[in-house]
């Protein structure tokens, strides 16, 4: 594949920023299902007796906030692949 | 030209600088917060001086793990033999993100492990008795938040030593696309292990503060530790197969 300085640049820009999105990407969804796991501990301990709801709810959450992740893996598998 | 033979040299020194000096900063933060605990602890329960100092220590030791990962990665820049001239911008690029990997891959676990160390110290001074389920579940509390920065750890090992030299004869457009994907692939892992690692770390730490409380829900807290921590890992993960993809698929 030849490839102009011009379009070298443009594709290395787009490598760089699928690197530094999926990284940024994950700052968030971990810090915050770490929250919610943490929570969750913290209640079943309180109130074993509704393990269950408060487990459904901790993977119920964690689902939510792991979509932003997601986003950035399929933005940055765009950027790798389709640029 | 001089600069045409020297710049491998420049990117291995400024990447073992930026590994240890990133890699130092929440690791020092992470074994100062145990320390502080352990400290309040013994002045709560004097009486349990010793499996506080114990905790403490040993905490402070598995909180150290991703700053001598960061360590080791340097070493090996510095003395690990890349004083070469031949590999071209693909061999310069790949030390210079092998030291950003490891340096920013650090600070989230090694905070993660300190807050988790943390809280294990404060518990064992509010229930001495259970002192040891307590490390016990610290330990693997932090195991799991460093489970990131061995990721980390690997993608910098792999940059050092499984990135090709760079072909003669490659436009100049190809060379800084490669040149540029495999800095992207450092940054991937090394931000994407931040938010996984203190998040599993804030996991932990409130399992083990939950445990001094509630000494009998041991078990149940201690799946839903693993449950929790096994979802925060997902983005760690997602960041590691972008990481091999730009390093290997580009």
């Amino acid at each position: 594949m030849e490839l102009t300085l011009a379009q070298g640049i443009v594709k290395a820009a787009a490598l760089l920023g699928a690197g530094m999105c999926m990284g940024m990407g994950a700052l968030g969804p971990g810090i915050g299902e770490g929250f919610v796991a943490g929570k969750a501990c913290e209640g079943i301990a309180r109130s074993p007796e509704n393990a269950s709801l408060i487990t459904r709810t901790m993977l119920v959450g964690q689902a939510v906030s792991e979509s932003t992740g997601i986003y950035s893996l399929v933005i940055a598998l765009l950027l790798i692949f389709s640029t | 030209m001089i600069l045409s033979v020297e710049y491998i040299r420049i990117a291995a020194y400024l990447g073992a600088g930026i590994s240890v000096g990133l890699g130092a900063i929440t690791t020092g933060i992470g074994s100062g917060i145990i320390a502080g605990e352990g400290a309040i602890g013994i002045m709560k329960q004097p009486k349990a001086n010793d499996q506080l100092f114990r905790t403490m220590l040993i905490g402070q030791a598995a909180a150290q793990t991703a700053g001598i990962f960061a360590l080791v990665i340097s070493m090996l820049l510095i003395y690990g033999g890349f004083d070469i001239t031949e590999g071209g911008w693909f061999r310069a690029a790949a030390l210079l993100s092998a030291g950003l990997a490891m340096g920013i891959g650090a600070l989230g676990p090694s905070l993660g492990a300190g807050y988790s160390g943390g809280e294990a110290c404060k518990s064992v001074a509010r229930m001495p008795k259970h002192g040891n389920a307590i490390m016990g579940n610290m330990l693997i509390g932090q195991a799991l938040s460093q489970t990131s920065a061995i990721f980390a750890l690997v993608v910098s090992l792999l940059l050092l030593y499984s990135v090709p030299n760079q072909p003669a004869g490659l436009n100049v457009g190809k060379i800084l696309l490669k040149s540029i994907s495999l800095i992207g692939a450092g940054m991937a892992i090394g931000l994407g292990t931040i938010g996984p690692g203190a998040g599993i770390g804030y996991v932990a730490g409130k399992a083990n503060d939950m445990m001094g409380r509630f000494p009998k829900e041991r078990s149940m807290i201690m799946r839903t530790m693993f449950l929790g921590a096994a979802v925060s890992e997902s983005t760690a993960i997602y960041s590691l197969v972008i990481a091999f993809l730009l390093i290997f698929a580009v």
